[in-house]
């Protein structure tokens, strides 16, 4: 039997806006052809995690008063998840743990939390503690050369610069910045996105570009998914496309 | 002389609206807040406010001290029907003062919405502010609820009035130490009920000591993250209760207070909670036990808050779920009825209800207990379908319908005891589209 191992970090605080949604979405994906999907919760106080144990690694977004205790426990790991990321393990990232990857995140008083530094973009919120990107999103991306809408909500007040790699073209709301034309963060293994929804329940095809190529790798094959029931996803991106595209 | 202007101007629009057969929900306190929203310090209130916030349950408790206080004959007025925002309370004053703005009454009682507590009461001297709970609730629209505690704290620092709180969710609890001089603290508190659990079972906020960041232990959990916790760092959680509630048996609908049986006509431990609150509020008036008594086991709210009705012989129980926790208590009481069942599933996405739908994430459908068919409806009919089959249940036993009308005709095409939830702007769409049946 085959097998995907995901690790799920601080799903006790990075928790806020239905991202567990994503692991479940996997989990249901994996389990109906067959595949167990082990999931490793890590949070602050557990045995530390080797993250080149795993297939995937798995962070969403938290309260903004909690995030900053997580970052100091996850600065810890910066080594060996740089090392990771270059061996190809696969990290989706949400929101506030999108953030915590980048150079730094300043809050509305200028203090500063360190991120891991491992990619060059950065995060500043905004003074107005009130302004929020808030609203349902759509963006294009393109997986493996093939362009897709991807259907999300966003709620974040902290403004992402400098993204070299974009994840995807914004069709309809706001992306890293208030107006702005791109959203998240994609290169090869890693998609950093501020889209909740939980952004895989609404996107399959997403979520079957990231088991597939978890499972390419981890089993050195080019793996051809089944098809699953996806009558009322289907159905759900139909309308939900009509009613935020045609307006 | 301003204020009598818009005191006379209002009574005769409120005049009007009776006239016309209107109630006018917030509109009087809406045109004489954009007036003067200075307005509150010109009545003349000579009884005590009593004011109920949370994030659930604000409604259910408000209309039962208003109850309670009827049933002992005394004369109160009350925003019964919901209107909780300044605009809200103010219309229910304006209705019920005369034209030099006194108040005549025994008790002036209020649910208010948890972000406006300090708007209202910064010229409306309050008697007693109870507080029930604190959850996720509209994030997009409310923000994280951390930011609406700390305002609701900043206000308590000066407030002297009774306090009542419960002691259970750690969110609440804390306000108790907002002002170490207020000597008016009544911490209430329900003991372990039979579906408590060791795990926390469904989303929770409180996860770690407001006071040191310390994560907090919990005994254990009643529903979502309220239940018997304490920080092992600092000690946070252990107050004196003022009240108990004891024996609490669902089955029968009965808890016990000091050693007096309560009964009631709701099934949930939530409300178990919302009825501790209301005897300790109660009886911090000095009324009578009996009276509390006999006002609890007839009180019923028809608005489709556990709504318990018959539709054609089959019986229906409908309730609003705002927000996760809402939803997670319908479950309960779903789930710890073992009859074979049918739930409709109600889900809409207008601006009242947050354009944000992913909070239906942190509802717990993992274990149905003899759920037969599942029917989705409302705006994000789909939305909520892809959640239940994700949570593993299966997937040919849901049907999803945008069309309400229709998503109704067909859940009652068999005799199925039928379970409703629906979030808050389809709750009394649904209600009314159920009770044309009847």
């Amino acid at each position: 039997m085959k097998e995907l191992k995901i690790l799920y970090l601080y799903p006790d605080i990075l928790e806020l806006y239905g991202d567990f949604g994503n692991i479940q979405v996997l989990q249901y994906r994996l389990e109906k052809r067959g595949i167990r999907a082990i999931i490793v919760p890590y949070s602050i106080g557990d045995d530390a995690p080797n993250f080149n144990d795993y297939d995937l690694v798995f962070g969403g977004g938290g309260a903004d008063q909690e995030q900053g205790i997580l970052a100091e426990d996850l600065l810890q790991y910066k080594d060996n998840i740089k090392q990771a990321i270059n061996n190809g393990v696969f990290f989706l990232l949400i929101c506030g743990s999108y953030q915590l990857f980048g150079k730094y995140y300043k809050g509305v008083e200028g203090n500063i939390i360190s991120g891991l530094e491992i990619f060059d973009y950065y995060t500043e919120a905004l003074a107005d503690r009130k302004k929020r990107c808030i609203g349902n999103i759509v963006i294009e991306t393109k997986l493996n050369e093939r362009k897709t809408k991807i259907i999300g909500f966003e709620n974040h007040g902290g403004q992402t610069f400098d993204v070299a790699t974009p994840f995807g073209d914004v069709l309809f709301g706001n992306g890293n910045k208030f107006g702005d034309t791109q959203e998240g963060f994609f290169m090869d293994n890693v998609i950093a996105t501020y889209l909740h929804g939980p952004l895989l329940s609404k996107n399959p095809e997403l979520a079957d570009y990231i088991i597939k190529h978890c499972l390419d790798r981890k089993y050195k094959d080019n793996i051809i998914l089944n098809p699953l029931n996806d009558e009322f996803e289907n159905k759900c991106r139909e309308q939900l496309l009509s009613k935020f595209l045609n307006n | 002389m301003k204020n009598f202007f818009i005191l006379v101007a209002m009574k005769i629009l409120h005049l009007g609206l009776k006239i016309a057969g209107k109630n006018g929900g917030n509109f009087l306190g809406k045109i004489a807040y954009d007036w003067n929203p200075n307005i509150f310090r010109y009545f003349k209130i000579n009884c005590p406010i009593i004011a109920v916030t949370a994030t659930n349950g604000k409604t259910m408790t408000n209309n039962a001290i208003g109850h309670v206080f009827k049933t002992a004959e005394k004369k109160v007025i009350s925003n019964t029907e919901g209107n909780n925002m300044e605009t809200g309370i103010l219309s229910t004053i304006l209705k019920n003062c005369t034209l030099t703005g006194k108040v005549k009454a025994d008790y002036l009682v209020f649910e208010v919405d948890e972000g406006y507590v300090p708007v209202i009461f910064k010229d409306l001297k309050l008697d007693t502010l109870v507080v029930l709970d604190f959850f996720r609730d509209q994030l997009d629209r409310n923000g994280e609820v951390e930011s609406l505690i700390l305002r609701i704290n900043e206000f308590l620092k000066t407030y002297t009035g009774n306090l009542v709180l419960n002691n259970d969710d750690p969110n609440v609890a804390r306000l108790g130490q907002a002002n170490p001089e207020n000597h008016n603290v009544y911490y209430f508190s329900v003991q372990k009920y039979a579906y408590a659990t060791t795990n926390m079972k469904e989303a929770g906020e409180g996860k770690f000591c407001p006071f040191c960041n310390t994560r907090l232990e919990y005994e254990y959990y009643q529903y979502s993250h309220v239940g018997k916790f304490r920080c092992p760092n600092c000690n946070y959680g252990n107050n004196e209760i003022y009240k108990l509630a004891t024996n609490v048996d669902l089955k029968n609908r009965t808890f016990a207070i000091d050693d007096i049986t309560y009964q009631i006509k709701f099934n949930s431990i939530y409300n178990i909670y919302n009825f501790v609150a209301v005897v300790t509020c109660s009886q911090l008036y000095h009324i009578n036990t009996e009276i509390i008594k006999k006002a609890l086991s007839t009180f019923v709210l028809n608005n489709g808050r556990l709504e318990e009705i018959e539709i054609k012989g089959i019986p229906t129980i409908i309730n609003l779920a705002k927000n996760p926790t809402g939803a997670n208590v319908s479950l309960r009481i779903l789930n710890e009825d073992e009859e074979e069942k049918e739930l409709l599933f109600v889900l809409n996405d207008n601006l009242a209800d947050g354009h944000d739908v992913s909070w239906i994430w942190d509802i717990n459908f993992d274990t149905l207990n003899n759920v037969s068919r599942i029917i989705t409806s409302g705006t994000r009919a789909y939305d909520i379908a892809i959640r239940i089959k994700t949570a593993g249940y299966p997937t040919n036993k849901i049907e999803s319908y945008l069309n309400l009308h229709d998503a109704i005709e067909r859940f009652y095409q068999n005799n199925v005891k039928k379970y409703v939830i629906a979030n808050y702007t389809s709750l009394q769409p649904t209600r009314s589209e159920i009770l044309k049946l009847k």
